[in-house]
């Protein structure tokens, strides 16, 4: 039996390549990207909510089968079908979607805002990231959140009714598009918000009554006409209604518009949330 | 004028200034911030009963659902805030070390537990009010029995109360105030009977559901509201009450031995 500790005798390099102190200091050694700074920055980022995966993951898999359960009990046998589809399986993809867009946006946007209330944003605004970095590597931990605990609110779904997916495409589509946007919604809220109590009122005033009201629960149809107009704005819809195309083959819009919002909205907020960390918006003195 | 001379406690058997001081403090820091605090309840009820609302069809029976709903609503609200500012309150002052200010005080454990649990269903009630007065929007209230909503509203709130000094005297951070409430307390209520009648469920869960203290606080606040009887009044009132009596005493004697919270 080798001895505990043996291998730690071995002498070796403890320095990474490039990083031997004996060498002289010199400028930035690597290309257009910093591949290293970012991965470091997004695996952060994921480490940062999977160690309290109880919170970050099982919470909202156990409250989303909460809100099937109780939508299920107290109105499954009242609705009609809609879209050609049994109450149930028009709720469940709402329910994922609901999930994963509140849960991309809690992740960026406490990170940013903790960081912020205790000071430790010097470590993000110090390494040599530039601003397109930072805003992939944030919200690519925001995205990771989302897919992460969509999949798994799914999966866990699965065991109490059937799913089934009529397009693949659509499904894996919208989850990641919803997952950015929400993730960037929730960067520039982070940014922007100089308390826990704006960060609250974001989330309780703006993000939940929207997840809420998209049709998660019932279909737009439904609305009364001026309604439907408004509802036809709001990005919301569009990622709960093309997400629930992949899965039930049916969408109260058209689907490619759908696309087409989710593309041009995530393509706006990434510019935006670009320029602030470029300026240092609410960031740097 | 010389200091009064330093004695032992000299108020009778209950220190009533203490005491009034202690609710004071506690309700007071659980409704400052009313913005959030009423505000945000009274938003998420308004979304509750807008969503059943919108899902339902625009007539009798729909309405009938929505009746029945909005006590439920209005409890589950109620109860929520009490059990937030009762554990809220006490993973706060243990982690800004300011805990201490109640530990000293010449407080006697039964003043404590009564001065908490008062402050927090205090809070409770206020937002119950507000929560109640935002679903006339959707729902038409009434109040078929009055005795009944006060005994179930309080004794729902004490219930609440009650777990929220025990986590937090027990929970040292956060994450374990968050996970009782989202794994043991909103799943207890949302499946008892907060949007659907008991006789929705399964047999066996319909059983299971005697054994929730939630339950009769439920069934018996919407008696209160709606007049419609579940089960019978007087057995949700006596099991709340046993319950309310066994964790009390169990507050109390966390209090007197300073479990975790003395060294």
């Amino acid at each position: 039996m080798p001895l505990r500790g043996t291998t730690a005798n071995v002498p070796r390099n403890p320095y990474p390549p490039g990083l031997n102190p004996m060498l002289p200091l010199a400028s930035r050694r690597y290309g257009a990207i910093n591949w290293i700074g970012l991965a470091t920055l997004y695996g952060k980022e994921v480490r940062r909510f999977w160690a309290v995966a109880t919170q970050t993951v099982l919470a909202p898999l156990v409250t989303g089968l909460l809100f099937l359960a109780v939508f299920v009990l107290a109105l499954g046998h009242r609705v009609d079908q809609i879209g050609g589809a049994p109450y149930v399986d028009f709720l469940v993809p709402g329910l994922i979607m609901m999930t994963i867009a509140q849960n991309a946006f809690a992740n960026t946007s406490s990170s940013l805002m903790i960081a912020k209330v205790q000071g430790n944003i010097v470590d993000l605004l110090m390494p040599p990231l530039n601003a397109l970095e930072m805003t992939i590597g944030i919200a690519g931990g925001g995205v990771t959140r989302g897919v992460v605990v969509g999949l798994t609110t799914g999966i866990a779904m699965m065991v109490f009714v059937p799913i089934d997916i009529a397009h693949p495409f659509f499904v894996m589509f919208h989850a990641v598009a919803a997952s950015l946007l929400m993730a960037l919604l929730g960067m520039l809220t982070g940014i922007w918000a100089e308390k826990f109590d704006h960060l609250a009122a974001i989330t309780n005033f703006i993000v939940t009554p929207l997840s809420f009201l998209s049709g998660t629960f019932y279909s737009t149809t439904r609305l009364p006409e001026l309604w439907q107009t408004i509802a036809h704005l709001n990005p919301f819809f569009y990622m709960i209604d093309g997400f629930r195309y992949g899965f039930i083959g049916h969408a109260d819009a058209p689907i490619w518009t759908g696309v087409a919002v989710m593309l041009g909205v995530n393509a706006v907020l990434l510019l935006l949330v670009h320029r602030w960390f470029k300026r240092g918006y609410r960031l740097k003195a | 004028m010389t200091a009064a001379k330093l004695g032992i406690r000299r108020f009778g058997a209950l220190n009533g200034l203490g005491l009034v001081t202690l609710v004071k403090r506690e309700a007071s820091r659980g409704l400052k911030d009313y913005n959030y605090q009423l505000l945000g309840p009274a938003v998420t009820a308004l979304l509750y009963l807008a969503v059943f609302r919108l899902a339902l069809h625009n007539d009798e029976t729909g309405q009938l659902l929505i009746n029945f709903i909005a006590p439920g609503v209005i409890i589950f609200s109620a109860c929520e805030k009490a059990y937030e500012s009762a554990a809220g309150s006490f993973i706060f002052d243990k982690h800004e070390r300011i805990i201490a200010d109640m530990l000293m005080a010449p407080l006697t454990p039964i003043e404590r537990l009564i001065g908490y649990v008062s402050a927090d269903c205090l809070g409770g009630i206020a937002v119950g009010v507000v929560v109640a007065v935002v679903t006339l929007v959707f729902a038409e209230l009434g109040a078929a029995h009055p005795w009944a909503i006060v005994a179930f509203g309080l004794l729902g709130m004490v219930f609440h109360a009650l777990v929220g000094l025990l986590v937090g005297i027990w929970a040292e951070k956060w994450d374990q105030f968050s996970a009782i409430h989202t794994f043991l307390l909103v799943p207890l209520s949302f499946l008892s009977g907060v949007f659907y009648p008991i006789e929705a469920l399964p047999g066996v869960f319909q059983a299971v559901m005697q054994w929730n203290p939630l339950y009769h606080a439920i069934a018996g606040f919407r008696y209160g509201m709606s007049g419609t009887e579940a089960g019978d009044p007087l057995l949700h009132l006596l099991v709340l009450a046993g319950v309310n009596l066994v964790l009390g005493a169990w507050a109390y004697r966390w209090f007197r031995s300073g479990y975790k919270l003395k060294p």
